[in-house]
C-alpha cells in the first residue's frame, strides 16, 4: 500500500458550532460581528510574501478546460462553460499584467479527446478571442485527463530549461476516460520537471490529489463563484522554482518603436510577421527586430525571422516587485495612536479598527491605504520621501 | 459628455524646487514662480467649472516632501477661487473612494530641470536622485507608481518647462496621458487650457500635438549604456550587454552551453597505386 499523508475527512472531526460565530450585541443587531467579517475578509487578501525564495519568471502554462457533458450544469450561473470562460478572460488579463514575458495555451477536452484551443503565445488578445468564440461550443461526452496531459507536454517539454512549465486543469466531471495508465503519466510528468495544479468544479476525485501532490501543484475544489475567481487568481503569482530548473543567461532584444508618418521621406512601409495571415495592409510604424529588421506590432512576441525574444524595458519592470516585496506592515489597535490622527496616504481620517505602520519610516497608514500600497502599488509613499541624496 | 454621476478629479502637482525657481528668477524676469502658480489656478478654476461634480487638488512637491495646497481643512463646498492660498495641510480628502469608482482622473505634472514630481492615487511624491546607488531602486518605484496608475485607469500627462525627462515620457505613453515641452513658458496658461483640460473622450476629436517618441531601450547594468540586443538573467531579470558567467546581481552561475563535439570520421585511407 502506498503511504501517503490522509487528511482528516470532514465527517471524520467533532462536530462545529457555525452558529457560535454570529455573536449579538445589546441591542441584537449583528452590525459588529458582519464588520469584524468584512475586516478579516479583506485582511486576507495581504498574503505574506514569500521572502528570500526564487520565484519562476519566465512561466509557460498550459490551461485545460473540461468541456464535457457536466459543464452543462446550471449551479454556476448561467452554465458551468460560460462561468468558467469569463473568469478565464479575467485570469489572462492578471496574469499578462502580473508575468510579462510568460506564455499561455488553452487546451479543451471532450469526447474523450483533448485538442489545441490556442498555442503558447505571449499575446493576450488571441486567447481572449478563441475564448469568446468557444462559448459557443457544445458541451459533449467525457473528459480525458491523460490525452490533454499527453498534449500538454508534446510542446513543453521543448521549452528551455530556466522556464517553469505548468498546467492548470478546470475539471468538472467525477469521471476521466484515459487510453493508458494515468500514473505512469505522473511519472513522466515529475521527470519532465511539469507542475499540476487542479481546480476542481464537483467534488474532490481521489487522481487528482494524487497528480498534483506528486508534482508539487495545488488542488482545490470551489465553493461557489467568487470562491472560484480566487482560486484562479492564486495562480496568477508566480510559484516559486523547483530546484531542478536551471538559471542561464537569456539572449533579448529591445526594439525601438518608429512611428511612421507619410510626410516622412524615409519612411518604408512594411507588413507586420505577426499578422502575416491578415488581410490588412503594411504599416508604417511599429517595432523592428534589431538582429533582422523584420517588423512586428506589438510586444512581447517571439520574432519568427531569427527566434530573438523581443520584449520593452517596461515589461521587465513590471516583475520587479515580486523580486523585492514589500514588507507587511506592522498593525496596532487605533488607541495607542492619537484618536485625531490621520493616515499618512490619503489624509482621511484613522476610523478603523486599527492602524498599520511601516516599519522602515513608520508613517502610519488605514486599512484602505495598506490594502492598496500592497495589492497594487508595492512602495511604501513616505519611505520614497525619504531616499533623498545626501 | 460625462454623465451625471462620475465625478473627475483633477489633480496638479506643482514642482516648487527653490532653486530652479531662484535661478529661474534670474534667468527670465517674466515668468516666476508666482506666474506659475496663477496659470495653474486658472486652470484649476476652469476645471471646476465645467462640470458641478469635478472636483480638484493641488499639491506642491520639493525635495523632501509633499504638502496638500489644496484642499485644506477649512474648505467649504463652492468657495473655490479663495482657497487656492497656499496652505499647508491635512486636508480630509479621500482619493481612494474617488479612485474607487473606476472614473479617468487626469494628473498633471509641472516640472523643472533638476527635479521631478510625481503625483499618484496616494499623493505622495517621488524624485530621481541623481547619485547612481539610488537611481535603481527610483526607477523601480517610479515603474510601479504607473503599473498602478494605468490599472486603475488614471491618465498621467506631463507638461515640461525646461528640459525633457526619459522617465515622464515613458509614464505618459504607458497610461495614455499626454507629454509636452512648452516652447514658451510665458503662455504656460495658454498650453495648459488648450492641451490638458479635456478630459480623455474629447481629446479624440481635437487636434493635439503629436505624440513624442519614447525610447524605450534598457540600460545594460554594468555600464547603463542604452542596449538593443542583451542578456537578461532569469532569475533577477537584470540586463547585461555582454555574456557573463555569473550574474552580479543575484550572484548565481550560468549553465554555459557547450558546442556539441563531433567525433572525426575515421577517413579511409586511400590506397596509392
Amino acid at each position: 500500500m502506498d503511504e501517503e499523508p490522509e487528511r482528516a475527512k470532514r465527517w471524520e472531526g467533532g462536530y462545529e458550532r457555525t452558529w457560535e460565530v454570529l455573536k449579538e450585541d445589546e441591542s441584537g443587531s449583528l452590525k459588529a460581528t458582519v464588520e469584524e467579517i468584512l475586516y478579516q475578509s479583506k485582511r486576507k487578501r495581504v498574503i505574506e510574501s514569500h521572502g528570500q525564495v526564487r520565484l519562476g519568471m519566465m512561466r509557460h502554462l498550459f490551461v485545460v478546460i473540461d468541456c464535457s457533458r457536466s459543464m452543462e450544469d446550471q449551479d454556476l450561473k448561467p452554465n458551468r462553460l460560460t462561468s468558467t470562460l469569463k473568469l478565464m478572460e479575467a485570469f489572462i488579463d492578471g496574469y499578462f499584467d502580473q508575468n510579462p514575458i510568460s506564455q499561455v495555451g488553452i487546451i479543451t477536452t471532450k469526447n474523450k479527446r483533448a485538442e489545441k484551443l490556442t498555442d503558447l503565445a505571449g499575446n493576450p488578445k488571441k486567447h481572449i478571442a478563441m475564448l469568446k468564440k468557444a462559448v459557443d461550443t457544445v458541451c459533449v461526452g467525457e473528459p480525458s485527463l491523460y490525452n490533454s496531459l499527453k498534449l500538454a507536454i508534446q510542446t513543453l517539454k521543448h521549452m528551455p530549461g530556466h522556464t517553469s512549465r505548468e498546467i492548470l486543469i478546470i475539471l468538472s466531471s467525477l469521471t476521466t476516460c484515459d487510453p493508458a495508465n494515468i500514473y505512469e503519466m505522473t511519472k513522466t510528468l515529475k521527470s519532465l520537471n511539469v507542475r499540476v495544479s487542479i481546480i476542481g468544479l464537483s467534488a474532490e476525485v481521489r487522481v487528482c490529489t494524487v497528480l498534483t501532490r506528486e508534482t508539487g501543484g495545488s488542488y482545490h475544489v470551489i465553493l461557489d463563484e467568487s470562491h472560484f475567481k480566487e482560486l484562479l487568481m492564486l495562480h496568477v503569482k508566480p510559484p516559486p522554482t523547483s530546484s531542478s530548473s536551471e538559471c542561464s543567461l537569456i539572449r533579448m532584444g529591445f526594439p525601438q518603436h518608429t512611428i511612421g508618418s507619410l510626410a516622412d521621406q524615409d519612411a518604408k512601409p512594411a507588413f507586420s510577421m505577426s499578422h502575416l495571415d491578415s488581410s490588412s495592409g503594411p504599416s508604417l510604424g511599429g517595432y523592428f527586430c534589431p538582429q533582422c529588421h523584420s517588423n512586428y506590432t506589438e510586444l512581447p512576441v517571439e520574432c519568427k525571422v531569427c527566434g530573438l525574444t523581443l520584449v520593452s524595458a517596461p515589461h521587465l519592470a513590471r516583475s520587479f516587485h515580486h523580486l523585492f516585496p514589500l514588507d507587511a506592515f506592522i498593525e496596532s489597535p487605533v488607541e495607542e495612536h492619537q484618536r485625531n490622527g490621520f493616515c499618512q496616504a490619503c489624509q482621511g481620517e484613522l476610523k478603523d479598527k486599527s492602524i498599520f505602520t511601516c516599519p522602515s519610516c513608520r508613517s502610519v497608514f488605514c486599512v484602505e491605504c495598506d490594502l492598496f500600497i500592497h495589492d497594487s502599488l508595492h512602495c511604501c509613499p513616505s519611505c520614497i520621501h525619504s531616499q533623498t541624496a545626501s | 459628455m460625462a454623465s451625471e454621476d462620475e465625478i473627475s478629479l483633477l489633480v496638479i502637482v506643482v514642482d516648487v524646487n527653490p532653486i530652479w525657481w531662484g535661478q529661474q528668477a534670474q534667468r527670465e524676469q517674466e515668468f516666476t514662480l508666482s506666474k506659475c502658480l496663477d496659470a495653474v489656478m486658472v486652470m484649476g478654476n476652469s476645471h471646476m467649472a465645467m462640470s458641478r461634480t469635478n472636483k480638484l487638488a493641488v499639491i506642491a512637491s520639493h525635495c523632501q516632501d509633499s504638502h496638500f495646497l489644496y484642499p485644506s481643512k477649512s474648505w467649504k463646498a463652492g468657495d473655490d477661487g479663495a482657497d487656492d492660498a497656499s496652505s499647508s495641510g491635512d486636508g480630509k480628502y479621500e482619493l481612494l473612494s474617488v479612485a474607487n469608482n473606476l472614473i479617468a482622473e487626469e494628473i498633471r505634472n509641472v516640472m523643472s530641470k533638476t527635479l521631478n514630481g510625481l503625483i499618484h492615487d496616494l499623493c505622495c511624491t517621488e524624485q530621481v536622485i541623481k547619485a547612481a546607488e539610488d537611481c535603481a531602486l527610483q526607477y523601480m518605484n517610479f515603474m510601479n507608481v504607473i503599473f498602478a496608475a494605468q490599472k486603475q485607469n488614471i491618465l498621467i500627462d506631463a507638461c515640461v518647462l525646461d528640459s525633457n525627462s526619459g522617465l515622464l515620457q515613458q509614464a505618459c505613453d504607458i497610461t495614455g496621458g499626454l507629454y509636452l515641452k512648452i516652447p514658451q513658458q510665458v503662455a504656460l496658461a495658454q498650453y495648459l487650457l488648450w492641451v490638458f483640460l479635456p478630459d480623455s473622450e474629447q481629446r479624440s476629436q481635437l487636434v493635439l500635438p503629436p505624440p513624442a517618441h519614447v525610447d524605450y531601450r534598457a540600460a545594460c547594468f554594468c555600464h547603463r549604456n542604452l542596449i538593443e540586443i542583451g542578456y537578461v538573467c532569469s532569475v533577477c531579470l537584470s540586463i547585461f550587454c555582454n555574456f557573463s558567467p555569473i550574474c552580479t546581481t543575484c550572484e548565481t552561475a550560468f549553465k554555459i552551453q557547450l558546442p556539441q563535439m563531433v567525433k572525426p570520421k575515421k577517413k579511409k585511407l586511400k590506397q596509392t597505386t
